[in-house]
């Protein structure tokens, strides 16, 4: 089924008044094509993933980003996201919950380091 | 995922610990030191894949001892400090063992990778979505601006998704008896299998599922009552 293509290039140009469906990707440029490439390969595809299959993974990808982002400003303060609502939402699925968590504890570790070591610098 | 990279809350507690160390039981040292002779070798095993955040790690170890002092020349109660700590001490202690063991089993996997494999994993732990495009993108959708932390935990969250859908479909491209590299096929049935296991979120189409006792009366009682008196 193109159903995949086809939704998020009606989700993603709503401004473009292209006449019915584009050749399905939407005409908004590749923006994650290198690093979806790289991501790939890590995950287990070949070294030279098929350029479709990069294009598929992106849609997925910026229409789940748009789920999200959607999903976050209904709930908590309304209008706006906040790290609170990611987690929220998140909290059913175990891997990215651990994942966010990690990631944000070592974003802090990492600023009080800075911070220490930026003051400690600034002392001497 | 402990990364072996990161050695920094291990790190921490010998220092805070050896500043009251007359207080604290002994046996607290003996992870620590093992983790000590873990960190060298550890060093030159990360160094294909060195990541950015490594280096500022490095001067935190000093900058901490540094932080550590401070406190205890301020505050200067170590007996106050032993009541507050033991329960959770014991917690802390087991849990920095898990890590040890697990930041342990990994370098001694890592260490035991050949070249191809070195390479992929490489390119697993540094890929990442550039935080500039995803900003954005979500304030493209917000149409305000939105916190570091939110870029962070978004582009995390991507990561795994993208990571959840690339497994599921090599399982497909394995079971159709397909070789890598993966084709649009096999990525689509990959999502039509995520979707039923409700792992993709999808806003878009609300069945009703239920409809309460008002909308019932007006839809079918109603008009059967309507038709009797018309009749």
């Amino acid at each position: 089924m193109a159903e995949e293509e086809e939704e998020p290039g009606y989700e993603e140009e709503p401004e473009e008044a292209c006449g019915g469906v584009d050749s399905a990707h939407g005409r908004r440029k590749r923006l994650f094509s290198k690093e979806l490439r790289c991501m790939m390969y890590g995950f287990g595809d070949d070294q030279n993933p098929y350029t479709e299959s990069v294009d598929i993974l992106e849609d997925l990808v910026i229409e789940f980003i748009t789920e999200m982002t959607h999903k976050a400003m209904s709930i908590g303060r309304q209008g706006r996201v906040q790290v609170e609502d990611i987690v929220f939402l998140i909290r059913k699925d175990p891997r990215k919950f651990a994942r966010v968590k990690d990631l944000l504890t070592m974003n802090e570790e990492l600023k009080r380091a800075r911070k220490a070591f930026d003051e400690a610098n600034y002392g001497s | 995922m402990a990364d072996p990279a990161r050695m920094i809350k291990p790190e921490k507690s010998p220092e805070k610990k050896k500043t009251t160390s007359e207080e604290h039981p002994k046996s607290d040292h003996a992870p620590e030191d093992a983790q000590g002779v873990g960190k060298p070798s550890e060093e030159s095993k990360e160094s294909p894949s060195k990541e950015q955040h490594k280096t500022s790690v490095k001067p935190e170890p000093g900058a901490a001892a540094a932080v550590e002092d401070e406190d205890e020349g301020t505050s200067g109660q170590p007996s106050k400090k032993l009541k507050v700590e033991p329960v959770p001490d014991k917690k802390k202690e087991k849990r920095q063992k898990v890590d040890e063991d697990e930041i342990q089993k990994m370098q001694v996997l890592v260490s035991s990778f050949s070249e191809e494999q070195l390479n992929r994993y490489e390119m697993y732990r540094r890929s990442a979505f550039p935080k500039a495009a995803i900003k954005r993108l979500i304030q493209s959708i917000t149409g305000s601006s939105v916190s570091q932390n939110v870029v962070i935990a978004m582009s995390g969250i991507s990561k795994v998704f993208a990571g959840e859908i690339v497994e599921e479909a090599l399982d497909v491209c394995e079971k159709w008896g397909d070789t890598p590299p993966l084709q649009p096929k096999h990525m689509r049935e990959a999502v039509r299998r995520l979707k039923s296991r409700e792992q993709i979120p999808n806003t878009k189409h609300k069945d009703i599922i239920f409809i309460d006792g008002n909308v019932q009366f007006i839809c079918f009682v109603l008009p059967c009552f309507i038709m009797n008196i018309i009749r």
